[in-house]
């Protein structure tokens, strides 16, 4: 195992020590220290300010309820991330059942109609096919190229190993290769 | 490894390109603590204390009244006009009218536990399945205050049934806060302290399906 690279530090430990006895001070300054990377996951992983709020908030609101779990077997940033990909997901795949309950409405309106009309350029291009990625490849996706977080991080915060995670990025990056040929082609003609 | 060596990252425009997905605004840090604090506060202020009444349905009213009848016959109390249990001052030596109270205090709790059973697997699977019920959170404080009333009771002399009902307790308070903002995140945190606590389990190894248990252990 990686426990030196990935492993809590003696920082993370007494932080978790201040705020489970009760020292406000000590909760705010956890909250400081991690809210804009627990948001920036959350607002990458819902493309959306509300939900991304919301999110952020039950993650804390979760970590703080559990924080005596944290063994510190992980950095708390790690520990952290992890709760909060568990609320972003379960979050998502609610309101995925919310939305589908729309399917009239959804099939009666030609929604994608708009973005193919306009002849999307490389970006609206790439996060179309970012969006179109299996939920565990466009997790290990942002999280990876564009968070950068590292794979022992990824595997700690999914609860999958290392090489999965690898692997997982390998096919998401082929399946934006291949969602982007066509485009990447007519850019080098 | 064998990723590693196979894979080669993306083109630069693309990594470049991907940098502006979903690309986060700054933060709403003190909108989001202050939500978060406010939670915590009113999560820490949940009406625990005894006695206090809270609206009630007349038909779940009636059922905490007949429940409270029993747990009061259980106990060897006498009630108030409004159903409340009074103590009284002399239970007297044992007698024939001991052993009723304690069968009426035995079939009582092991109908609270019943309902709280079917009520907690109600409320796990729609939680499972996405819905919501409104009414999930008003049966809770009616199942609240019978477990409460219980609480009270000798059977909390066994030591199973007292840890059992104190953890439903934990889990009924949670439901009955549930609100129309709190529910999406709150809801996965309850069921999650069900699995862990196994208070399922717990609740059929009790309350086999089907028969009110009124042995011993209740």
């Amino acid at each position: 195992m990686t426990r030196s690279i990935t492993g809590g530090t003696a920082e993370d430990r007494q932080l978790v020590a201040e705020v489970l006895a009760g020292d406000a001070a000590a909760e705010r300054r956890l909250y400081d220290a991690h809210v804009d990377r627990v948001y920036r996951l959350a607002y990458r992983l819902s493309g959306d300010p509300d939900l991304a709020q919301e999110f952020t908030q039950e993650a804390f609101i979760r970590a703080f309820d559990r924080l005596e779990t944290f063994r510190g077997d992980a950095r708390l940033s790690t520990w952290l991330c992890s709760v909060a990909t568990s609320v972003v997901f379960n979050g998502l795949r609610k309101i995925k059942r919310f939305r589908q309950r729309e399917v009239g409405l959804d099939a009666a309106a030609p929604q994608a109609a708009p973005r193919r009309e306009a002849d999307p350029d490389l970006k609206e291009r790439l996060h179309a096919a970012i969006d179109d990625l299996p939920r565990g490849y466009r997790a290990v996706f942002v999280m990876h190229d564009i968070e950068g977080y590292t794979h022992d991080e990824i595997g700690t915060a999914l609860g999958i190993r290392p090489g999965t995670s690898k692997a997982q990025l390998s096919r998401a990056r082929g399946k934006l290769r291949q969602s982007l040929a066509a485009f990447a082609g007519g850019m080098a003609g | 490894m064998k990723d590693d060596q196979m894979d080669r990252p993306l083109d630069e425009w693309i990594t470049d390109a991907a940098q502006s997905y979903h690309e986060p605004p700054e933060p709403p840090k003190e909108a989001m603590w202050q939500a978060l604090q406010n939670h915590r506060r009113a999560r820490h202020v949940i009406p625990l204390r005894r006695g206090r009444w809270v609206v009630w349905s007349t038909a779940a009213a009636a059922a905490v009244a007949v429940l409270a009848i029993g747990i009061a016959i259980g106990m060897g109390l006498q009630t108030d006009g409004a159903g409340n249990p009074v103590v009284a001052v002399d239970p007297g030596p044992v007698t024939g009218d001991d052993r009723t109270a304690s069968t009426a205090l035995a079939i009582t709790t092991a109908n609270h536990l019943a309902q709280t059973e079917t009520f907690l697997s109600l409320f796990r699977d729609e939680v499972r399945s996405g819905d919501r019920s409104d009414l999930a959170s008003a049966t809770a404080r009616h199942l609240l205050a019978t477990n409460r009333l219980i609480s009270d009771t000798p059977v909390t002399a066994d030591p199973a049934l007292r840890a059992l009902l104190a953890d439903l307790e934990l889990v009924l308070a949670q439901i009955a806060q549930l609100s129309g903002d709190s529910w999406e995140g709150e809801t996965d945190l309850i069921t999650d302290g069900l699995e862990q606590s196994a208070v399922l389990t717990r609740l059929q190894g009790l309350v086999p399906a089907g028969s009110a248990r009124t042995g011993s252990s209740l």
